[in-house]
């Protein structure tokens, strides 16, 4: 190569990099691409609580009923007429062995088996009150939180089994999400922290705000950040679990806290409605918009749709606090987020006016989970 | 007409000159044991006999297995020999059998061991025995016999079990007693059909449930509800161009009829299910269609429709009906027309429609439970469960070539004899049903019956289970009847048979089988016997609660009288009600007289609103729950 043409070559690179967008080194993967579902496209209700993933099939539960999306189209919509037992879908969990769909409803707990729904209500079965706000499976057991407890059913022998105030150490029953990790359960309980059930010994450890005062904790990293417990996820990567509350988010790795608030981070609010997580991965679903936090590299990205534009917006913070806006001709439906799960790359996103597809395009983005995951 | 057993020369036990042989040989041989077993307390026990219940054929069509289940044991028949040429022990009650694709394995699910047999079918050697969920009966592979599906009856389930390793890889959720499998012949979907019915109110007619699983993600692709109907049983998959449709037989019970109505078809009608199964197993959306036939002549009816085969080229399928000791044979071109021309809708009240389809009517042996047709389509062959043989038929003339007997005892014991009676149709007026018929397994069908009252809707009661009853008399839910006897004897001729019933000693005969009738092992009990903490809880809170006082544990649960708690409704005429006993109480939903209670926890969450079946409305949820699983040990 002749000097001119090497001079050239490098003017052009340091050009390139001189007026590139000035985003984070270790820029995240960025979801520049939303696609969302409404009641202008089939959706039956605006509130979505819950969204879960099967394969290529995307399953949502709406204030009115359950979805199934196929194809990128609203496929179906089933309510209390197909024998849902109730229209408020709050949670959804696929048993990946057998295939069945689990629900949580304000109705009782629900097994979608074939096409048909088998409904189990406190007046018939031993579920503790038909207030359910969440399902996990775990092997042959079927776990749901609801409101006078947690629940526990044996599919192999039918039976029930509660844990409340009289029988675990929560001294409110009232509970919210369930996590299914390593030879543990987690139960996110209003009020009542973290309990991690362990299944090999049949007992209940609580995780809870170390002063014991129902307040913040005291020291950034002491304990659980708060005892007002929304959602609760588990990291099978990482070995971690992850807890939104109504005051900040925690996770905890079995020796250290690490607690999030949005004063000290680049979390949207302290308002959090459920976590997910996976690898470095975690999302947190506030009341202001759907924040990701890179748990490896401390980088933060915030989705939000921007009211006066109608467009994206998309907040990254970086380590050091810097931060770097990036619009984006599509949003999520809502800044009101509720929950999160993963397709492969993309992810779904339940949020007060709707369901949020957010599609991984990998030219315009940064590492992807499984290459993050790989590196690892 | 003269009864095919009567024909064929069947002996009585009670017959002097059977008596006089059996004491000769006795005599002669003193090394005779005969075919009579010896129990442990020195008492005799009962002949030996096979009671064959379902067969296979290998893919060679060589040889027949047939599963036998009062001699726990399978049996090989060649059929070119026509006789019996090995035979295996397996687990208890063996109830059905599956051949791998390369005819090497074959499989035997054994009821009341929770386990299946693993035999090489060169050796015919038991190779290994697999666990399986609770009471497993009917099974098959997949087409590459890798996946071994086996529906459990108890346990209300199919376990999906790995065949090269054993391994059970997940079990799905079934209806209630799941009891015959069948692969479909593009390997695609099992089928599994339930006996008992959706539990729902007594106010309508039941729905029973074909499952469909999808056989590439071993998921639950289909539950096709089948309106009406009850006792679904074997699966038959038409083969041929013009196939794809699926026969199952059933009951079909107007239980909310008044027992006495004799007109408008009476109570009971007997059929199959025509099934067109969904071209895709989308696991959404069932669309297949389902249409209903009738078997039953308009003044003869066919009890018990249980087997089913069709012939290698489609044009002909075979139904056993257990109970009226025949097998009709339907021709399907015949069959299609008759589709063809009569709106579905009508077709399940239709009593006109066998005169135009069933060709043959052909007398078989005692209780004949399944059919099976050789791969060459040559015969068919009939598995007659309480004469210990097979009935051979030749294809396509339908005539009867043979009988084979399978070897087991000869003669007929009384208790054999009340079992053949139980199963027998012909003592009800027009055979329209046997005791078997509302008693499948000697167990429950699961619906209420208006039995005895005129009135539409009143008094209506829920099947009660045959099953260690012995010593629970007094019988029926008012308490009535001091014995079996009046139970089975005057009340059965008067208000259910509309017949002259049976005779005194076909009466003693029936009475001593029912009361021998066994209970199995109760599977919500470690095999220690010891009680996990919630039981103990239970059963704290069951005698603190006074339960035992109608409850009592030394008598079967039940105080043998009568009480008011209160569970009386408005159809009912008085609230006096028989304790029932609660020997295996979890096998028997729905619960109380009227069978309102969908399940245990519904007893008191919503038919017990003044504490009269119990002060139970003090008990918080998690007691409940402990009081349940207490009841399911007993």
């Amino acid at each position: 190569m002749r000097n001119t043409q090497r001079i050239r070559w490098l003017l052009a690179v340091v050009g390139f990099l001189w007026f590139m967008p000035s985003v984070p080194a270790q820029t995240p993967a960025l979801y520049t691409k939303w696609e969302n579902f409404t009641t202008a496209n089939g959706m039956p209700d605006a509130k979505v609580f819950s969204v879960a993933v099967d394969g290529e099939r995307v399953w949502a539960g709406t204030e009115n009923g359950l979805v199934l999306i196929e194809n990128s189209k609203v496929s179906k919509v089933f309510t209390t007429a197909d024998g849902l037992p109730n229209r408020v879908v709050t949670g959804i969990a696929v048993d990946q062995k057998t295939g069945d769909v689990w629900l949580s409803t304000f109705g009782g707990l629900s097994q979608f088996s074939g096409g048909k729904f088998q409904n189990y209500t406190s007046m018939t079965t031993g579920l503790a009150n038909d207030i359910v706000y969440g399902v996990a499976i775990q092997d042959d057991f079927v776990w749901a939180a609801t409101t006078a407890g947690i629940n526990r059913l044996n599919t192999r022998t039918g039976e029930w089994s509660i844990f409340s105030e009289k029988t675990a150490p929560m001294h409110e029953p009232w509970s919210y999400g369930i996590a299914v990790g390593e030879q543990k359960v987690y139960v996110a309980v209003w009020g009542g922290g973290v309990l991690e059930y362990d299944i090999a010994g049949g007992y209940w450890k609580p995780y809870n705000d170390p002063d014991g005062e129902m307040e913040l904790v005291l020291f950034k990293n002491q304990g659980l950040i708060h005892d007002i417990v929304s959602g609760v996820s588990y990291n099978h990567d990482t070995k971690m679990f992850w807890a939104s509350t109504y005051f900040g988010m925690s996770g905890y790795n079995g020796h250290n806290w690490f607690n999030y608030l949005s004063t000290d981070s680049g979390l949207a609010s302290d308002f959090v409605n459920a976590t997910q997580t996976r690898g470095d991965d975690v999302w947190a679903c506030t009341d202001k918009g759907l924040s990701y936090l890179n748990f490896k590299t401390n980088t933060w990205v915030t989705y939000r749709p921007n009211k006066g534009t109608g467009k994206g917006e998309i907040v990254i913070t970086a380590p050091d606090k810097k931060l770097t806006k990036i619009e984006t001709p599509t949003s999520l439906a809502h800044n009101y987020v509720l929950n999160l799960a993963f397709q492969g790359e993309d992810i779904w996103v339940a949020t007060a006016a709707g369901l949020s597809h957010g599609i991984h395009e990998s030219h315009k983005e940064g590492k992807s989970h499984e290459q993050a995951r790989a590196s690892r | 007409m003269k009864s095919a057993s009567t024909a064929l020369g069947r002996r009585n036990s009670r017959s002097p000159s059977v008596l006089a042989a059996i004491v000769v040989a006795f005599v002669l041989s003193p090394a005779w044991t005969g075919n009579a077993q010896v129990d442990s307390s020195g008492s005799a026990a009962q002949p030996n006999y096979l009671t064959p219940i379902a067969a296979k054929f290998s893919p060679d069509g060589v040889m027949l297995f047939v599963a036998c289940e009062d001699d726990d044991s399978v049996l090989a028949v060649d059929v070119r020999l026509q006789r019996v040429v090995k035979k295996t022990k397996v687990g208890h009650k063996p109830k059905d059998l599956a051949v791998s694709p390369d005819g090497k394995t074959l499989y035997v699910s054994n009821e009341w061991s929770d386990t299946v047999s693993v035999i090489d079918t060169t050796t015919f050697q038991v190779r290994k025995t697999l666990a399986t969920g609770w009471g497993p009966r009917g099974l098959t592979t997949d087409r590459l016999g890798r996946i071994l599906y086996v529906a459990n009856s108890i346990g209300n389930d199919v376990s999906v079990i790995d065949s090269a390793t054993g391994t059970e890889l997940k079990r799905l959720t079934a209806l209630r007693s799941p009891h015959y499998v069948q692969l479909s012949r593009d390997g695609r979907r099992v089928y599994v059909s339930n006996i008992l019915a959706h539990l729902g109110s007594p106010d309508d007619s039941p729905v029973s449930e074909l499952m469909v699983i999808d056989s590439q993600k071993q998921t639950v692709a289909e539950r096709i509800l089948i309106p009406g109907v009850l006792e679904l049983r074997h699966i038959a998959e038409a083969p041929g161009p013009q196939g794809g449709y699926l026969l199952v037989p059933f009951m079909r019970p107007k239980n909310l009829n008044p027992l006495i109505q004799v007109d408008n078809g009476w109570i009971l009608t007997h059929g199959v299910a025509i099934v067109r199964p969904a071209k895709t197993a989308a696991g959404i959306a069932s669309h297949s269609e389902v249409t209903q036939i009738l078997l039953d002549d308009i003044d003869r009816y066919y009890a018990g429709a249980d087997g089913a085969a069709f012939t290698p080229d489609g044009r002909y399928a075979l139904i056993t009906h257990a109970e009226a000791a025949t097998v009709s044979v339907i021709d399907t071109k015949l069959l299609w027309q008759r589709l063809r021309s009569v709106p579905a809708v009508d077709l399940p009240d239709r009593l006109d429609t066998a005169r135009q389809i069933v060709v043959h009517r052909l007398p078989t042996q005692s209780n004949p439970t399944d059919v099976v047709v050789s791969p060459d389509g040559r015969s068919a062959y009939v598995v007659n469960r309480l004469d210990d043989s097979l009935t051979v038929l030749n294809i396509p003339q339908f005539k009867i070539r043979t009988q084979i007997d399978l070897g087991g005892a000869k003669e007929i014991s009384d208790l054999r004899q009340g079992e053949r009676l139980f199963h027998d149709s012909k003592f009800c007026f027009q055979g329209q049903f046997a005791c078997s018929t509302c008693h499948p397994d000697n167990h429950i069908d699961g619906v209420a019956w208006n039995l005895e009252t005129p009135q539409l809707g009143r008094d209506r009661v829920a099947n009660r289970t045959l099953r260690n009853i012995a010593e629970t008399a007094p019988y029926k839910w008012n308490g009535h009847n001091p014995d079996l006897e009046t139970q089975c004897g005057p009340r059965i001729a008067k208000f259910l048979f509309h017949s002259e019933g049976f005779n005194s000693v076909q009466l003693a005969d029936l009475v001593a089988f029912i009361k021998s009738i066994p209970i199995s092992s109760n599977r919500h009990l470690s095999f220690d016997g010891q009680l996990t903490a919630a039981q103990e809880r239970g059963r704290d809170i069951f005698f603190r609660k006074a339960c035992d006082t109608c409850h009592p544990p030394a008598t079967h649960y039940t105080s043998k009288t009568s009480f008011d708690v209160g569970t009386a409704s408005k159809y009912d005429t008085s609230g006096l009600l028989d304790v029932p006993q609660l020997d295996r109480i979890y096998e028997k939903p729905p619960y109380l007289h009227n069978g309102e209670a969908r399940s245990l926890e519904e007893i008191w969450t919503l038919y017990n609103p003044t504490d009269k079946h119990g002060v139970t409305s003090d008990m918080s949820k998690e007691q409940l729950n402990d009081l349940v699983e207490f009841l399911k040990t007993l």
